[in-house]
This record gives structure tokens, C-alpha cells and sequence, in this order.
């Protein structure tokens, strides 16, 4: 008894009932997200077909192909500078406003916090359109500029990079708020304290105490932003129009010619994308000094 | 003057994330027949266009099903690995919390392309059922969160308590755990449905002619025909619903869960 105390043991835990737990959700995940992803690696090294969804024979060609084609350069460089554009915008408004929220009385904050959630409820779709109002041909900017006689014929502002990335950066910059302002909102005032009683100035006590401390908030938020951005068809597509293509696209219109073996390798290609560039985040940043968090 | 520059760059960042949707929510409003900002007056015109345009309204009706089904779903299973899962230490644990948190960062796409090679290759799925499941893969991470950290604020001394007074497992999760973690679930539950209501990247592999969501066919309005009015209407109702499952869930549960679910 004394042991099962001390064990603080959750009985319903007992090794039976667990197991009756863990088993449905265990199962689902086993069954729709593991073995998915393993069947679709398993199409990456097979060659295309035409009557079947993959042919019979094992191949790397797809994978030479996304390492060799200069087009398929072309499109992971971009891919890599939007992401890139949207991570350092984003960083710069989103550790700003967390920065001003931080020192504010907590149901204020909390409010204005909400503020940026539930836009992220929304879904991207709308918000994108909500950019397309304000920077289409008929749009918000180019009626304001026509009314006051400033330009005869509309500008083309959107279907381009800068569109895409300044768009989509504005779609994701919650995270980075909500991320970078729980962060601050967990430093105990008293180190910030001790920098200043130790004479250090503001500045100083921003670079060797709040940003450190803050950085698992940061690289939390430039993980979410970063992954999410890879993710974003519909946004890109909207925004970018037909030739802003990024790596997704070309795993999507893989994916519409039927051609499954090369999505499927593009979509791995994503992935090592995703993966090389969250581990540079984490170098770069160094969140795990910060201890028991991030 | 520092500090005026961060007000500045804060309330930028304002402007950028909720200036769109108010342009979307004002014009969703307009009587006129094409896009005109400020609208020289409200109507419902559009929002009356919307419910008779069956394409839309079926892809709307469509939304709030799949949402329904995949919530439910993933509260239930996500409960169950949040009682599992929570409380536990060591690798074993671990591993499946990383699991099962993975769709918060996996990207969605990815899964999406997955599972509509994978439904393809076992001999196909009813559209339906399929988004459900990827809905609920997508939403249990949520419901997982919100539960564990109920789970983690309740004092084990009251369970046991309860087991010293010789209730089962089953008697003691309903009379004591359940009501404590009450508000995690509803609080993970909602936003799972939330999700569901306004997602794309698993949708767009997973719908088809049979059946489409509001925001894929949202997105093919987009594409294929121009910003049509009846799309901004569209739109605000999709935000409408949002902003009722808000002031539900900032009633019954407060703003400072409806906050850091997220």
C-alpha cells in the first residue's frame, strides 16, 4: 500500500487498463500516420507507371532528379528565401509586439493575446482572400491610389514573391507573438533586476539576459512558422498565382499528373528541407540552455 | 524613442493580422455587385446568395459534419492518450508523447499526400471517413495538450482517496478525475473542431467530387472564378461560427485557456 503511495500511483493506470488506453489512439496513429508515411517512402524509390500507382521497379531517380535539375534548384532556393523572408519579418513584428504585451497587467494581456489567436482560427483561405481585397487588381490599394489620381492603370501587386512572402508572413505571425510572449512571461523579473542593479544598460540587459532567456519562445515560434510556411499551398497559390511555384506545388502538381513516385519524393525532400533547417534553428539559437523549458 | 518604435512595430503587426479579415467581414456586408472599399451601404444580399448557391452551402454543411465527427473522435482517443501518456515517465513515455504531439509541426501536406496514396493502395476509402480520420489525427494533439495539463494540476492524493474508499478505476475517473479535467477537454474538443472547420492541406488530397469542405471550396472560387462578392460573405460566416465557439468557450472555460491552447 505504502509503496503504491509512494509510487504515486494514478490507478486506472494499473498495467490493464492502460493498455486499453493506449491501444485505440496507439492504433489510429500506427495505422494512419506511421504506416502512410512508410508506404509513401516506399513509393519514393519506385518507378512511375502508367496503369498502376507505382511500377515494379526500385529506383532513385526521383530523388537524382530533385538533387541534379537546375529547375528543381531553383524552386527549393526559393522556397528557402521566402521561408527565410517571412522567419526575419516575422522574428522582428513578433518579438516586438510580445516585447510590449510582456510588461502589461495580465488580463490585458491575455485580451490582446486573444486578439491574435483567433485569427488563427480562421481559416488561411479567407485570410489570403482578405489580401487579395486589399492588394488585388480591384483591390483596396489600387482603388485608394486611382481615387486620388496617382496611377491610371492598377498595379500588379500580387502573383509575386514579395506578395507571397509578406502575405503568408502576416498569416503566421501569431505564433511567433503567442510563442516569444509566453517566453517572456515565464523570466523571473529578478534577473532583469540583477542586470540593472549591476549597472548594466538596458541594452546589455536585453542581449545577455531577456534574449537568452527568451529563446526557447523564439525558437519555438521560428520552428512553427518555418514548418508551417512549407505547408502552405493554398496561400502560395492564391498569392503567388500560377508561376510563383514553391516546393509544395511541385509535389502537388506531381500529385495531379499522376505522377506518384515523384510527389512522393518531393514530398521527402520537404521533409529533409524542414528537418535540416529546424536543426539549424535550434544551433543557431540554443534553446536547451534555457533549463526545463522549450 | 525606443519604445516608440515598438509601439509602432506592435501596432503594425496588429494591422497585418486583422486588417484582411475586417476588409473580409465589411465587404461580406456589401450591396454592390463588385468589390468597392468602403461600401456605400449594408445589405445581406450576399450572405442570402451564399445559402441559396448549393455548392456553397453544401460545402458549408459538409465543414460542420466532418468537424463534428473528427472532434468528437479525436477528444475521445485524445483523452484516452492524455490519461496514458500524462502522468507517465521514462523513454516509453516520451516516445509516444512525441508521437502523438507530431501533427502540431508534421506538415500537413505531407500527411494529406500520404494518406490519399495509402487509402489508393489498401483499396480506397469513403471520402468521408477519410478527412475524418486525418481531421482527428490532426485535432488530437490539441485535445492531448489541453487534457495533459488538466491531468497534471489534479492532486493524485484526491484519486487515491477515492481508491482507499475501494472505488474502481472506472468510479473513481468518473466522480473524481472526469469533473477535474473537465474544462481541458471541452477547452482541446473545440479547438479540435475549430481546426477542422478551417483546414486545407489534408483537405485538399482528401476531398473530391463527391464532397468538399467550405474552405477548399472557398479556394476554388478564389482560383477558378475571382473574388465574387458571395465569397466574402462566405467567409464572414466562417468566421461568425469561430467567433461563437469563442464566446463559448471564454464562458465556460476563461480566456486564459482559450489563450495558451493554442
Amino acid at each position: 500500500m505504502a509503496d503504491g503511495l509512494r509510487a504515486g500511483g494514478f490507478r486506472l493506470t494499473r498495467r490493464w487498463a492502460g493498455g486499453a488506453l493506449l491501444a485505440p489512439p496507439l492504433a489510429l496513429f500506427l495505422l494512419f500516420f506511421l504506416a502512410p508515411l512508410a508506404s509513401l517512402l516506399w513509393v519514393s524509390f519506385h518507378a512511375p507507371s502508367q496503369s498502376e500507382l507505382y511500377g515494379a521497379e526500385l529506383t532513385l531517380v526521383h530523388y537524382a532528379t530533385i538533387l541534379s535539375d537546375p529547375f528543381y534548384h531553383t524552386i527549393i532556393l526559393r522556397t528557402l528565401s521566402t521561408g527565410g523572408v517571412i522567419l526575419l519579418l516575422s522574428l522582428v513584428l513578433g518579438y516586438a509586439t510580445a516585447y510590449v504585451l510582456a510588461p502589461l497587467p495580465p488580463r490585458r494581456r491575455l485580451l490582446l493575446l486573444l486578439l491574435l489567436v483567433v485569427p488563427l482560427m480562421v481559416s488561411n483561405v479567407v485570410r489570403a482572400y482578405g489580401w487579395i481585397a486589399i492588394l488585388g487588381r480591384q483591390g483596396l490599394v489600387n482603388s485608394l491610389l486611382r481615387d486620388s489620381g496617382l496611377i491610371d492603370r492598377p498595379l500588379l501587386l500580387l502573383n509575386s514573391f514579395e506578395a507571397v512572402s509578406f502575405g503568408l508572413m502576416t498569416i503566421l505571425l501569431p505564433y511567433m507573438v503567442i510563442s516569444v510572449a509566453n517566453a517572456l512571461a515565464a523570466i523571473d523579473a529578478q534577473y532583469k533586476e540583477a542586470a540593472q542593479s549591476l549597472r548594466a544598460s538596458p541594452f546589455r540587459t536585453f542581449i545577455h539576459v531577456t534574449w537568452p532567456l527568451s529563446s526557447p519562445g523564439v525558437a519555438s515560434g521560428m520552428l512553427l512558422v518555418f514548418l508551417l510556411t512549407l505547408s502552405a499551398y493554398v496561400t502560395i497559390t492564391l498569392l503567388g498565382g500560377p508561376r510563383m511555384k514553391l516546393l509544395v506545388s511541385l509535389a502537388f502538381d506531381a500529385v495531379g499528373a499522376f505522377r506518384w513516385p515523384l510527389a512522393a519524393a518531393i514530398s521527402f525532400a520537404l521533409l529533409v528541407l524542414a528537418l535540416g533547417v529546424a536543426l539549424l534553428i535550434l544551433a543557431v539559437l540554443r534553446p536547451h540552455r534555457v533549463q526545463g523549458r522549450g | 524613442m525606443a519604445h516608440a518604435v515598438l509601439l509602432a512595430l506592435a501596432g503594425f503587426t496588429y494591422l497585418l493580422v486583422l486588417g484582411p479579415i475586417v476588409i473580409v467581414l465589411i465587404t461580406a456586408f456589401s450591396p454592390t455587385d463588385f468589390f468597392v472599399f468602403p461600401p456605400p451601404g449594408l445589405s445581406l444580399r450576399w450572405f442570402i446568395a451564399f445559402f441559396k448557391t448549393d455548392s456553397l452551402r453544401d460545402a458549408f454543411l459538409r465543414s460542420i459534419q466532418i468537424a463534428t465527427v473528427s472532434s468528437l473522435l479525436a477528444t475521445a482517443l485524445g483523452v484516452m492518450a492524455a490519461l496514458f501518456v500524462a502522468r507517465r515517465k521514462g523513454w516509453a513515455a516520451t516516445v509516444l508523447q512525441t508521437l502523438f504531439l507530431a501533427p502540431l509541426i508534421f506538415p500537413a501536406i505531407v500527411l494529406g499526400l500520404a494518406l490519399l496514396l495509402f487509402f489508393k493502395l489498401i483499396g480506397g476509402m469513403p471520402d468521408f471517413v477519410g478527412l475524418a480520420i486525418a481531421h482527428c489525427i490532426l485535432g488530437m494533439p490539441f485535445v492531448i495538450r489541453a487534457v495533459s495539463a488538466s491531468l497534471l494540476a489534479v492532486d493524485p492524493v484526491l484519486e487515491e482517496a477515492s481508491q482507499s474508499l475501494r472505488a474502481g478505476p472506472w468510479r473513481t475517473f468518473a466522480l473524481i478525475t472526469l469533473p477535474l479535467i473537465w474544462p481541458g477537454i471541452l477547452s482541446g474538443a473545440m479547438f479540435a473542431f475549430i481546426l477542422s472547420f478551417g483546414e486545407l492541406n489534408t483537405a485538399l488530397f482528401l476531398t473530391g467530387p463527391g464532397l468538399t469542405t467550405l474552405p477548399i471550396e472557398i479556394f476554388s472560387y478564389l482560383q477558378f472564378q475571382g473574388g465574387q462578392l458571395v465569397i466574402a460573405a462566405a467567409s464572414a460566416t466562417q468566421v461568425a461560427l469561430i467567433a461563437v465557439i469563442v464566446v463559448i468557450l471564454e464562458r465556460l472555460v476563461g480566456l486564459g485557456r482559450v489563450v495558451r491552447s493554442k
